[in-house]
């Protein structure tokens, strides 16, 4: 009995002993959302971007900012992180990061180094998006006050979520895809640009979002090419939309085509599937891209008659040569910057490992030059809550008069 | 633990050594009945010392008026008119107006004639020593002496006030019979076998309290339930040696397998028709004089989460609700140290905007959240206390200041966060839903030690815990049946009528643990109308 009744004062005695063992409350933490990353002459400046809780949820108005950003510097991102505890009141807590941003210079002159201290950290999830500050600095892209999100991070996270799902030329890259590419010989690394529009020093106060329409706006740009890690250049909207219809990343997006009686005829893309295959013949490697689209027309701003199958067949036929034309002009940027964004190189190791060994020591001068097929098979599905348009009979009439 | 309670049997006896053991049991043990009947009579008036209710009456019959008769009752106890219309009327009248033949005095004595030819009451018991004497007395009969005989008659005339046939006021239900054990042994035996009209449904009745000598009766199915539970029960029963038994409460803490444990392994009951049904799949139903709340053993975990609603309204409304209840257990016993477990260690596993809104409702909250936690959840303990103990008529009153306490006006002072408040809320409406009010206790105390746990080790804790509670919960046993059956031992015929309450139609077994011969219940085919067929 006596040694039960001990056993259990012991017991209890060690819970109260440990005391809270890392136990962090949460009025100790500055919840970080965002992270710039700057190059200085010496080492990294970090910039945290911290939410203030009092001030998101509260129902009362006040001139208070819901976030605030604190700025240091180190000659590793480890001392740089540990030296915020004397700028920030609290302890920086970076497991609910949405955003790392690097800023442009530190962007082109490699991005690998600081990637490290963020997979190895233990607090840290992988569940962010990374990005470039196109053209500034990300600890100036952090302070901009974004309307409608009162944390700006929260919007660029989600503007780049539903750009993506729903427009095409943007991509939300994540931690482990990007390291994944880094490593990879067969393919490279792209990121999303992120911009800072109209006047980004009005964007750091208040006065930002007391307008209809702010001064400063964060917009998601098109992509950013890098080569090993180092950003190379920015290429543009429709050969970043090219970029996402190779690599299979397309949701759902928009494609237009001419009409033979002058307008246009736009084509909302359901479901999309692209398959690349690879061949290498007498090591020689050839690229085959075949892409299954499926769509409604979604807006019809010319007189064709929808009511027969054959001007369906004329608009898919024109969609798979204009999305052939996307394609094609995205790779052949591609090749002018002699960096396998697509994937190429895996795609051809995969397929032929033997083959591989021998092409991958000059990998970028063979991707340069090889050969790209493509091959676009584009179904339309409905034609929407009308048939004809409207401006058929229009025209009509006017003819008539 | 033996020698804990020897300790304290010890000291107790040294205290009383003065009082003698015998003292504390009925008196008269042992003791013959005197031919003389004012010698009688007088020994009764000594023995309970003159008491007002006990109601003496000597006179004479016959028709010379030679024979004593002594009469003794309990007033409030037995039932005048049937003491006047049916003992002392049949004896003063009809056996001094009969000759007594010396022919028939000499086949038949004077008492065998009382007794069999003019007594006319329905329960009739003969006694020969004076301990049975003031048993029959003191529980109501009557008691007639006859002079020149050392034996008595005692002759059924119970008729006492007592509280009728109420709606139970715990286990209520929407749907089911209304009717309530009440305190009277036989009331509630009447309630049982007015349901069970069957030769098999055995009741045994034995005396425990050595100073109350209350009534306790074991009722069970013979052939259904287990011969050994049976044998067992009354075994612990007959063991119990104390002063008294006032409420089954008494019973359960004496013979129940483990003491220290939180849950409770024997269950117990209001009502009628849940007393049934345990009898009818092979329990064994305890009863005790004085008391509404009938035991039932042996009582498995499960149990405690069924009600008898379940089996009243159709399958899939009892098996939702019987899902749902094991859900609100998990969020009674779990929900303030997951709070705990989350905001201190774990802010990681929280989506961001709950996290931001969370930390937004702590700024300013001076604690940190295990005593915020604490804070609230004795507050609401004491309030749920105040609220069964106090008097009805200041009812309302607890339930004004209760909700400034817990509600609003708390989170306004900025002592605790609003979150706390709906979690606190949340525990305690989760924690009514267990329809065992003794689980629901349990569940108290051990979500106390969980938030403890939650404090010091966060979710890992609360998992040590739930590994240790499962365990010990493992390790019990009620009349010798796991206590988690039938989960473990898995018995997948028993799953029927676990997290599914099947149709009754598909329950063809009794719980195969419990009643361990003879589990084949009827065979009842599906409804289906081409069954009939």
């Amino acid at each position: 009995m006596k040694k039960a009744f001990l056993l259990l004062l012991s017991f209890f005695l060690i819970i109260g002993l440990s005391g809270c063992w890392s136990a962090k409350e949460l009025t100790d933490l500055a919840i970080t959302t965002a992270l710039g990353i700057d190059k200085t002459e010496e080492g990294y400046r970090l910039t945290v971007q911290v939410i203030n809780p009092g001030e998101i949820a509260t129902q009362t108005q006040s001139t208070r900012v819901a976030m605030s950003t604190y700025t240091t510097e180190g000659k590793t991102m480890f001392e740089a992180f540990r030296r915020l505890t004397t700028v920030s009141p609290r302890k920086v807590y970076l497991a609910h990061l949405r955003i790392v941003l690097f800023g442009e210079e530190m962007a082109r002159e490699g991005i690998s180094k600081p990637l490290d201290v963020l997979s190895r950290d233990h607090e840290i999830r992988t569940d962010f998006a990374l990005g470039i500050a196109k053209g500034m600095k990300a600890e100036d892209q952090l302070k901009i006050l974004t309307p409608l999100e009162k944390v700006s991070a929260n919007k660029i996270f989600s503007s780049i979520e539903d750009s993506e799902a729903n427009w095409a030329p943007t991509k939300m890259v994540k931690l482990d895809e990007l390291i994944s590419s880094l490593v990879s010989d067969g393919k490279e690394p792209v990121m999303t640009g992120i911009e800072a529009i109209g006047s980004p020093e009005v964007g750091n106060s208040l006065s930002n979002v007391e307008k209809v329409k702010s001064p400063a706006m964060i917009k998601i740009n098109r992509l950013g090419v890098f080569k090993g890690d180092k950003l190379i250049e920015w290429i543009n909207e429709e050969e970043s939309k090219g970029f996402n219809y190779i690599t299979d990343n397309i949701k759902s997006t928009v494609g237009f085509v001419q009409c033979d009686e002058g307008g246009t005829v736009s084509i909302e893309i359901l479901k999309n599937k692209t398959r690349v295959e690879g061949r290498v013949k007498e090591d020689v490697p050839k690229i085959n891209i075949s892409i299954n689209i499926e769509g409604n027309i979604a807006d019809v701003e010319c007189p064709i008659d929808l009511s027969e199958t054959k001007t369906i067949d004329q608009v898919e036929k024109k969609l798979s040569e204009k999305t052939n034309d996307i394609v094609i002009a995205s790779v052949e940027k591609a090749q002018e910057l002699k960096t396998d964004i697509f994937g190429f190189g895996e795609v051809i190791a995969r397929q032929y490992p033997k083959e591989w060994e021998k092409l991958k020591g000059n990998w970028p001068e063979i991707f340069a030059n090889i050969e790209v097929k493509t091959d676009t098979t584009v179904k339309i599905r409905r034609v929407g809550t009308i048939t004809d348009s409207f401006q058929k009979e229009a025209k009509k009439d006017a003819k008539e008069e | 633990m033996r020698k804990l309670t020897d300790l304290v049997k010890n000291k107790k006896q040294k205290k009383f050594k003065t009082d003698s053991y015998s003292d504390m049991k009925l008196r008269g043990d042992g003791e013959a009945i005197s031919p003389q009947v004012n010698e009688v009579l007088q020994d009764i008036k000594t023995t309970t010392g003159n008491s007002s209710d006990i109601v003496i009456r000597q006179f004479k019959v016959g028709k010379d008026g030679s024979i004593d008769i002594g009469i003794a009752y309990t007033d409030g106890l037995a039932d005048k008119n049937f003491v006047q219309d049916f003992i002392i009327d049949p004896l003063k009248t009809d056996v001094r107006m009969s000759e007594l033949h010396s022919e028939v005095m000499e086949s038949v004595d004077l008492y065998t004639i009382i007794k069999d030819f003019d007594m006319v009451g329905g329960e009739m018991t003969e006694f020969t020593e004076m301990k049975k004497l003031y048993f029959n007395l003191l529980s109501g009969n009557t008691v007639v002496l006859i002079g020149g005989y050392s034996k008595g008659i005692a002759v059924g005339s119970r008729g006492f006030e007592s509280r009728g046939v109420q709606e139970p006021s715990s286990q209520t239900v929407v749907r089911g019979p209304k009717d309530g054990f009440s305190e009277i042994l036989r009331t509630n035996t009447s309630l049982i076998r007015r349901r069970i009209k069957n030769t098999d449904l055995w009741i045994e009745t034995m005396q425990v309290g050595e100073k109350t000598q209350t009534d306790v009766a074991i009722a069970y199915i013979k052939g259904v339930a287990n011969d050994k539970v049976v044998d067992e029960v009354r075994k612990r029963i007959k063991r119990i040696k104390v002063d008294y038994i006032l409420e089954s409460g008494n019973i359960e803490e004496l013979i129940q397998d483990e003491t220290f444990t939180p849950f409770p392994t024997i269950h117990n009951s209001e009502r009628p028709d849940a007393a049934c049904a345990a009898l009818l799949e092979g329990r064994v139903v305890i009863l005790v004089e004085g008391t509404p709340f009938v035991l039932i053993a042996p009582a498995i975990f499960i149990q405690f989460l069924q009600a008898s609603e379940d089996y009243y309204q159709r399958a899939d409304i009892s098996t939702m609700i019987r899902i749902l209840r094991f859900f609100s257990l998990f969020l009674a016993l779990l929900t303030p140290s997951a709070y705990i477990a989350v905001t201190t260690f774990h802010q990681e596993m929280l989506p961001t905007q709950l996290l931001i809104s969370l930390a937004a409702q702590r700024e300013g909250v001076p604690f940190p959240a295990v005593v915020e936690a604490l804070m609230m959840e004795v507050t609401f303990e004491i309030l749920r206390e105040a609220g069964v103990r106090m008097p009805r008529a200041i009812g309302s009153a607890i339930s004004i200041v209760g909700a400034l306490v817990l509600g609003q006006a708390a989170v306004e002072a900025g002592i605790v966060s609003a979150s706390m408040v709906i979690v606190v809320s949340l525990t305690a409406i989760s924690s009514f839903v267990v329809p065992a009010f003794n689980l629901s206790i349990s569940i108290r105390i051990l979500r106390f030690c969980f938030m403890i746990l939650a404090a010091t080790f966060g979710l890992f804790g609360i998992i040590f815990g739930l590994i240790i509670m499962v365990a010990h919960m493992a390790n019990l046993r009620s009349f010798g049946v796991p206590y988690l059956t039938p989960m473990a031992p898995f018995i997948i015929q028993d799953q029927k009528d676990v997290f599914l309450r099947f149709p009754l139609w598909g329950m063809f077994a009794r719980p195969r643990l419990i009643s361990q011969k003879n589990t084949d219940r009827e065979d009842t085919p599906s409804p289906k109308p081409n069954n009939g067929k």
